[in-house]
């Protein structure tokens, strides 16, 4: 019993960096319909970025995590403004491989600048710092990301229901040109939203990179997040969060129970699993333009 | 007109024997120099192995700011292969059939090596000191390929019985990486415990690309294991070993020498390495042995650069090298690779930073005909990342 329980609170606590991640997607992909399979990558610089802050400018933590999401934001902003805005005559498929080329430029940029030795962030908690509630260890560091997730969840959830630049988005994604008919301005809207989803993704980066960090450290929080932002329906945020964490708690139950060698895999048969049954996802309501 | 012809044929014949000494020469050398090939991980999972790579370049320039070799000099050709066997593979090909390489230096990886052991063995292209201490370089051995690093699967028996031995150990679990090197250290692991009348309590795998080794280490401490020897990547290990301690899981921890380099393991691990016991494959960086602290003054502090860092792993980049030089210095003026592989095959007793080398002439049934190095010793980590000796170096065979 003890251990079937130390299993699902692994699972909550491994399914936070991926519901931080799944968020992240989910933002770009509320507004653009398009997977940005870069999503890591802006993680990984940004939180990069606040290790160079950290040891070569010797800054306080505030101060660099501070510093850390105004480039996150600026970051998203950039690549919005720069790249995509500029994709010719753009379609899905399009967008999605220029994501992929940022990926791999960002990729190489921090493996080139920061080296691929493996470090690790200084952060007030550590990464094996824990509470023991009888046997079941929890670790302090998962639990903040718990918290950071379901906060930054509540807020997106507010602002996207209740605020006008929210509702500008969701304008934006359901029929961009009625949104611009109605005053909407989508490119500034489209540009706010890569920087809102880069902040989402640092967050996560900086969350991670006390444990470990390497150039390749995102892929795998990255590729969870996308399967549970599959799972959960893309456009759903309490949909992706609530898939994070089953998909956290059936890796480890998987793991525990069946077999070691393919809890990895776990996560991509979901996908194909959802894709065939469910496309839209567990949770989403899919809006559908009617003409 | 027969003048004429007489002319032609004479400065076709000129023009033709312009080109002998190099119709003759072997691949990769000219009168001034020789072309050594090696691929190192200087991105992805296993990076924090590239300055081996990086270690091997600057022994190679000292050699050469030293006179190089009979008149030659080393011209080194190092590529980044990320641990990605298909990358090593492209790589390897690229330089051997483009520029043209005489030799190949170190490699590390078993996966990346085992994707281009066939292919330089079938050319019969020396490659000599390979990162890795996996059975596939000499079992069965091949005439081209010469192993430096001792043998993962003897480490691992060596470990064991120490386990067992000294230490008194009773039930004892594996964590291994699911590749090719895991399994060699697995293996050697399985078959000291079966000599010794044990099995492994547990035996738990683990991808390259897993994370989250929470359900493994849960595994663990189900087997109520009182030491868990690790045959997994430094990343792996490190949170192996942080994850036990947050779970209170605390038994020995045994690990593979290629997390030998101590002051980093405590690096990433914040402290917690401190007291794991590995085997190691050379000379510790402060045991002040007399040749081992040559490289540093001469090698390192000359030619490394501003961010490299003094450790195992660096200078593992020189001991698996060093029996090149070796051969390549016995070979003399005249560099065949036939000329070259006699020359290491002649190499007895020979003794740089690392264990004792030999090598016999090719037998393909005796692997210690290219297995050099047969030798371990046990470190265990200390604060500070010091290492404690725990035993001399002892054989592995």
């Amino acid at each position: 019993m003890i251990d079937l329980i130390q299993m699902i609170v692994n699972g909550v606590a491994v399914g936070s960096s991926y519901a931080l991640m799944g968020l992240a997607m989910v933002i770009i992909y509320k507004t653009s319909e398009v997977p940005n399979f870069a999503q890591g990558e802006m993680a990984l610089i940004s939180s990069f970025f606040a290790m160079m802050l950290l040891t070569s400018f010797n800054m306080s933590l505030y101060l660099a995590f501070f510093l850390t999401f105004v480039f996150a934001v600026l970051l998203g902003f950039f690549l919005e403004f720069a790249i995509l805005r500029r994709a010719k005559e753009p379609n899905i498929l399009g967008m999605i491989v220029i994501t992929i080329g940022i990926e791999m430029i960002i990729l190489g940029f921090v493996s080139w600048k920061f080296g691929a030795d493996q470090k690790t962030m200084p952060f007030p908690i550590g990464p094996y710092d824990s509470f023991i509630i009888g046997d079941i260890f929890v670790s302090k560091l998962e639990v903040l990301t718990l918290v950071a997730a379901l906060l930054l969840m509540t807020t997106l959830y507010l602002f996207f229901r209740y605020s006008k630049l929210g509702l500008a988005m969701k304008a934006t994604q359901q029929n961009s040109v009625a949104a611009q008919i109605v005053g909407v301005r989508t490119n500034r809207i489209m540009m706010m939203t890569w920087g809102i989803s880069s902040l989402v993704g640092a967050v996560a980066g900086l969350l991670i990179s006390p444990t470990i960090m390497q150039p390749f450290m995102m892929w795998d929080p990255m590729l969870k997040g996308f399967a549970a932002a599959v799972m959960g329906g893309m456009t759903s945020l309490p949909g992706v969060i609530v898939a994070a964490y089953m998909l956290g708690i059936i890796e480890n139950l998987f793991g525990g129970y069946i077999s070691i060698e393919f809890k990895t895999v776990v996560a991509f048969v979901i996908i194909v699993l959802v894709l065939c049954v469910k496309p839209s996802g567990l949770f989403a309501r899919h809006y559908i333009k009617k003409v | 007109m027969k003048k004429r012809l007489g002319l032609v044929l004479l400065i076709s014949l000129a023009f033709l024997l312009s080109f002998a000494p190099n119709l003759c020469a072997e691949v990769g050398v000219t009168d001034t120099e020789i072309h050594l090939g090696q691929w190192g991980p200087q991105t992805g999972p296993a990076a924090a192995w590239g300055n081996v790579a990086r270690g091997t370049r600057d022994y190679f320039k000292w050699i050469n700011d030293n006179g190089g070799i009979h008149g030659r000099k080393i011209v080194y050709h190092m590529f980044d292969d990320g641990y990605n066997p298909a990358k090593t593979k492209a790589g390897v090909k690229e330089l051997q059939e483009g520029t043209g390489m005489f030799a190949w230096a170190c490699g590390v990886g078993t996966s990346p090596g085992l994707a281009v052991r066939d292919y330089l063995a079938k050319k019969n292209i020396p490659w000599v000191g390979p990162a890795a201490g996996s059975m596939h370089w000499v079992d069965p051995p091949q005439n081209n390929l010469f192993a430096v690093y001792p043998l993962y699967y003897g480490e691992a028996k060596a470990l064991i019985k120490y386990a067992i031995e000294t230490m008194g150990k009773k039930r004892i679990a594996i964590a291994y990486l699911n590749d090719e090197y895991g399994k060699n250290g697995l293996r050697g692991a399985l078959e000291e415990l079966k000599a010794h009348g044990m099995k492994a309590v547990a035996q738990v795998s683990m991808e390259n690309k897993d994370t989250d080794l929470k359900p493994h280490v849960m595994k663990l401490r189900q087997s109520k294991a009182d030491l868990v020897l690790m045959w997994t990547g430094v990343g792996h290990s490190a949170r192996i070993v942080g994850i036990s301690k947050a779970m209170k899981f605390e038994p020995q921890f045994m690990s593979t020498s290629t997390t030998s380099d101590f002051p980093f393991m405590m690096h990433i691990t914040k402290g917690l390495w401190e007291g794991v016991i590995t085997g190691t494959l050379g000379e510790l960086p402060d045991s002040g042995y007399p040749l081992l602290d040559k490289y540093k003054e001469e090698v390192f502090d000359k030619y490394a650069a501003k961010e490299e860092r003094w450790g195992v792993f660096y200078y593992a980049g020189i001991l698996f090298t060093e029996p090149m030089i070796e051969g390549l210095k016995k070979t003399g003026r005249d560099l065949t690779r036939e000329n070259f592989i006699n020359a290491m095959e002649q190499i007895k007793g020979f003794k740089g930073i690392g264990p004792e080398v030999n090598y016999k002439p090719f037998n393909k049934n005796d692997m210690y005909s290219r297995q050099g190095a047969s030798q371990t010793f046990l470190v265990q980590c200390l604060a500070g990342g010091k290492a404690k000796k725990l035993t001399d170096w002892m054989s592995i065979k």
